[in-house]
């Protein structure tokens, strides 16, 4: 065991003990209100699987590219643009069938948003980081427009679609208000035991991330990296983009400006902490949604929110850190 | 320079090597790849230490602990590999690193080199970006990075191999200016009517060891093929008596364009048969990688077909290769063959993911794809710490018996193999090379490069040799002869 992983755990508990200092609050209480907020109550666990439901599928999104060896920061796009295609549909139809339409048109437009920046790397080697930052602000900004124009629901002050019919709504598989089980959650569940097993177990998941490891060597293997990367951006979108439309059928019930409150990002934080599994996405979304719902508490009783960002961003330090070790040569 | 040794580890590079220059002249340096040119250079501009041997300029001992101080001391370097940043502009090239104090004086700068680039008869735009200059211009504006620093000693390493004979002419030109203005050049090239037509004096170098310093009148291309390739003769077995079978690999007017713009392979042709291992000679950048990655199929030619199995393949993709039965040994393991971060199992299927038994339809076979990876390990006695284990846990000589027996193993049609046995011993050449003569025994055939011509000999059938982009083809009865073949390797034919 090297000492330079837990010398890494010790100083960031300390940077985290300065902070809390520095904001004049008990760490105990901190902690104690942490966890008590996202999990104390059967209605705080329940408000925290709310927050854990988009960040798991989004997080899956941003996975997907990252084993392609792409960073798409533009998730939060995605997800606005899927959000807003998918509202559009089902205020047309309602129903069950709407529900599949909106799901199918929000994953559309997710993946046509991503398709771009897809395209400009695979072919003209441009950096999708740049591409995706500037594709979300044109998403924020052009969806912000529709809602304040042609999707506007005339009887609304603010810029916000009309409440999609109850009809369109995914069901509860569990309700007791304020306790409330969404089945997007077991349907994101069943997304991740999916992308494990495309990953793990076909040809294209194994061609995927031979692009992502080293796409020279899997040129050489009959791997044609600029389609892959294509493809990966564009899938990876299209989850973002039903993540969004399934974030409005599910909890939302309509569209409104600043419709995301940074899921795309933090998504982000999810997939690099999964490491190298697509299971890992369950574990990490869930920490992520307990830091945001006991962040909220949080922030009630005094303590700046900010702080369970620092926190965050402290824990996906460690793993990089165990995730990227040198390998001893043995043989 | 002196009794000039270098070891690297257990290989001895340069053993007790001399030589002598005299100032304001040519003087060229030839000899193999591996002859120790290179490291008797870098010796004498400061990039590396000698183990033991003087050197002196002007008569003067020196010892340059970095290249810094080489060329300080006016002793400069032109490598086959320009230091060129092309988002820079020419003139920021041409100061960087010899700047001359913290702040920039750029019209001061371009006036010096404007003076520099006329004494030299150049003309450069100095506000264009470097990834304007064509190879020449690239080549003329590393001299004048020398001039910028008061080189007296330039050392050009291979400056004509991405020049049109036009601009080699023109180059040439400038040295002569150079050395009639008293600086002294030294070539090192692997081209004899180079040598023949500009320089003074050649010394030859073979195996790490001085062996020759001549004056250029005194000798002919022909000799000095014959030292720079040695006399030796290695036994030839004869040739297959079995009749050749059906053309597996035919190359027809192959053109592709290098990464210079230049003609990287003009107008190529080459016919390999069933049950034949031909051998592709030659010193480094004569055309070979293009050749490699144009019938691998990651590269598209200009012009020119590729058939393999006797079906054109020209606009066929890598994966329908591999499909036909194209199996390849990239020569760079590490970027084109494996996978550092996977597992060797996962590794043993890069290649062949995409056929029987590894996959079944889109559904990767794990239970196939652990077998195969055990007999991959297995084939050359890879030693490893698992086949769960990265492919980074391996040794370079490890990873090469199983990157070597991936290839070989699944019922290989057309075996491309560069530098097989690299970082390997005698034994595990042999082995390769055996196995590589079973699998051509069996209906296969193979096209091996190798910069060790002697390994060529001592496995192929015959041999082609490659020069400045062309292949040339050694006279019949001649497809083993050394002389022959070392002839053509460096354009003296």
């Amino acid at each position: 065991m090297n000492w330079r992983l837990p010398a890494l755990i010790v100083g960031i508990l300390a940077v985290l003990f300065v902070a809390l200092t520095l904001a004049k609050v008990n760490p105990i209480d901190v902690v104690t209100t942490l966890l008590k907020g996202s999990l104390g109550t059967p209605a705080a666990i329940s408000a925290t699987l709310r927050e854990t439901t988009p960040l798991l599928i989004l997080g899956l999104a941003v996975f997907l590219a990252l084993r392609a060896g792409l960073f798409n920061i533009g998730a939060e796009g995605q997800f606005v643009v899927g959000a807003l295609a998918g509202t559009a549909v089902i205020l047309r139809i309602p129903g069950p069938a709407g529900i599949v339409l909106g799901m199918l048109f929000g994953a559309l437009f997710g993946a046509l948003w991503a398709l771009p920046a897809g395209w400009i790397k695979a072919y003209r080697n441009g950096h999708e980081v740049i591409t995706t930052i500037m594709l979300n602000n044109v998403a924020a900004l052009m969806t912000t427009a529709l809602v304040a124009g042609p999707f506007k629901d005339p009887k609304q002050g603010s810029p916000t679609t009309a409440v999609i019919d109850p009809s369109s709504r995914i069901p509860n598989l569990y309700s007791n208000p304020p306790v409330n089980l969404n089945a997007t959650l077991l349907l994101g569940l069943l997304m991740a035991l999916g992308l494990a097993y495309w990953l793990r177990k076909t040809v294209a998941g194994y061609e995927l991330q031979a692009v992502g490891a080293n796409s020279t060597a899997a040129r050489f293997a009959g791997v044609d990296p600029r389609r892959v990367t294509l493809r990966a951006m564009s899938a990876s979108g299209g989850i973002a983009g039903l993540a969004g439309a399934l974030q409005v059928m599910a909890f939302e019930g309509r569209f409104y400006a600043n419709f995301s409150p940074g899921y795309g990002f933090n998504a982000l934080g999810v997939a690099l902490l999964a490491g190298g599994n697509p299971l890992g996405v369950l574990p990490a979304s869930f920490l992520f949604g307990m830091l945001e719902k006991g962040g909220t508490s949080m922030q009630i009783s005094g303590v700046p929110k900010g702080l369970t960002t620092v926190l965050l961003g402290m824990l996906i330090l460690i793993a990089a850190a165990i995730r990227y070790r040198r390998v001893r040569v043995v043989a | 320079m002196q009794g000039i040794t270098k070891r690297f580890g257990a290989v001895t590079a340069l053993d007790s090597v001399s030589l002598e220059v005299a100032p304001g002249t040519i003087h060229a340096v030839v000899g193999e790849n591996g002859a120790g040119k290179t490291t008797l250079m870098r010796v004498l501009y400061g990039a590396i230490r000698q183990d033991e041997g003087t050197l002196e300029i002007g008569g003067k001992p020196v010892r340059f602990a970095n290249s810094a101080e080489a060329i300080r001391a006016g002793v400069g370097m032109v490598s086959q590999h320009y230091g060129i940043i092309p988002a820079l502009s020419n003139l920021q090239n041409l100061i960087l690193g010899a700047e001359g104090g913290p702040v920039l004086n750029l019209r001061e700068a371009e006036a010096r080199a404007e003076s520099l680039a006329r004494r030299m008869g150049f003309k450069f735009d100095w506000h264009q970006d470097a990834t304007e200059l064509s190879p020449a211009g690239a080549q003329k504006l590393e001299i004048l990075k020398l001039l910028w620093r008061e080189a007296r000693i330039m050392i050009l390493d291979e400056p004509t191999a991405m020049l049109s004979p036009a601009d080699s002419d023109a180059l040439f030109g400038s040295m002569r200016q150079l050395t009639v203005e008293g600086a002294t050049v030294i070539l090192v090239t692997h081209r004899l009517p180079e040598v023949m037509e500009h320089c003074a004096r050649v010394t030859v170098l073979r195996g790490g060891k001085w062996v020759a310093d001549k004056a250029v009148t005194d000798t002919n291309p022909t000799d000095l093929a014959q030292l720079i390739v040695g006399g030796a003769l290695v036994a030839h077995e004869p040739p297959p008596a079995r009749p050749p079978g059906e053309a597996v690999l035919s190359v027809q007017g192959l053109v592709v364009r290098g990464e210079r713009g230049n003609d990287a392979l003009k107008q190529v042709s080459l016919e390999v048969r069933q049950g034949e291992i031909v051998g592709i000679a030659g010193v480094d950048g004569s055309g070979q990688r293009e050749l490699f990655h144009a019938v691998a199929g990651v590269s598209r030619p200009v012009s020119g077909t590729v058939g393999i199995g006797g079906a054109d393949a020209t606009k066929a993709s890598p994966a329908e290769r591999l499909r036909g039965g194209l199996r390849v040994i990239p020569e760079d393991r590490h970027a084109e063959a494996v996978i550092e971060d996977w597992t060797l199992e996962e590794n043993s299927a890069l290649g062949l993911q995409r056929l029987a038994p590894l996959a079944k339809g889109g559904a990767v076979d794990t239970g196939a794809r652990a077998n195969w990876a055990k007999a991959v390990a297995e084939r050359f006695k890879t030693k490893h710490g698992g086949l769960n284990m990265p492919m980074a846990s391996l040794s370079g000589g490890n990873q090469q018996r199983f990157v070597a027996a991936r290839a070989l193993e699944m019922d290989p049609k057309l075996i491309l193999a560069f530098q097989p046995a690299r970082g390997l011993d005698l034994k595990g050449t042999a082995d390769i090379y055996q196995a590589i003569r079973e699998k051509c025994d069996a209906g296969a055939a193979a096209v091996v490069v190798s910069f060790d011509l002697d390994e060529l000999l001592e496995h192929c059938d015959r041999i082609v040799a490659m020069n400045n982009g062309q292949i040339h083809f050694p006279p019949p009865g001649q497809e083993k002869d050394r002389d022959a073949i070392g002839r053509l390797m460096v354009g003296a034919a």
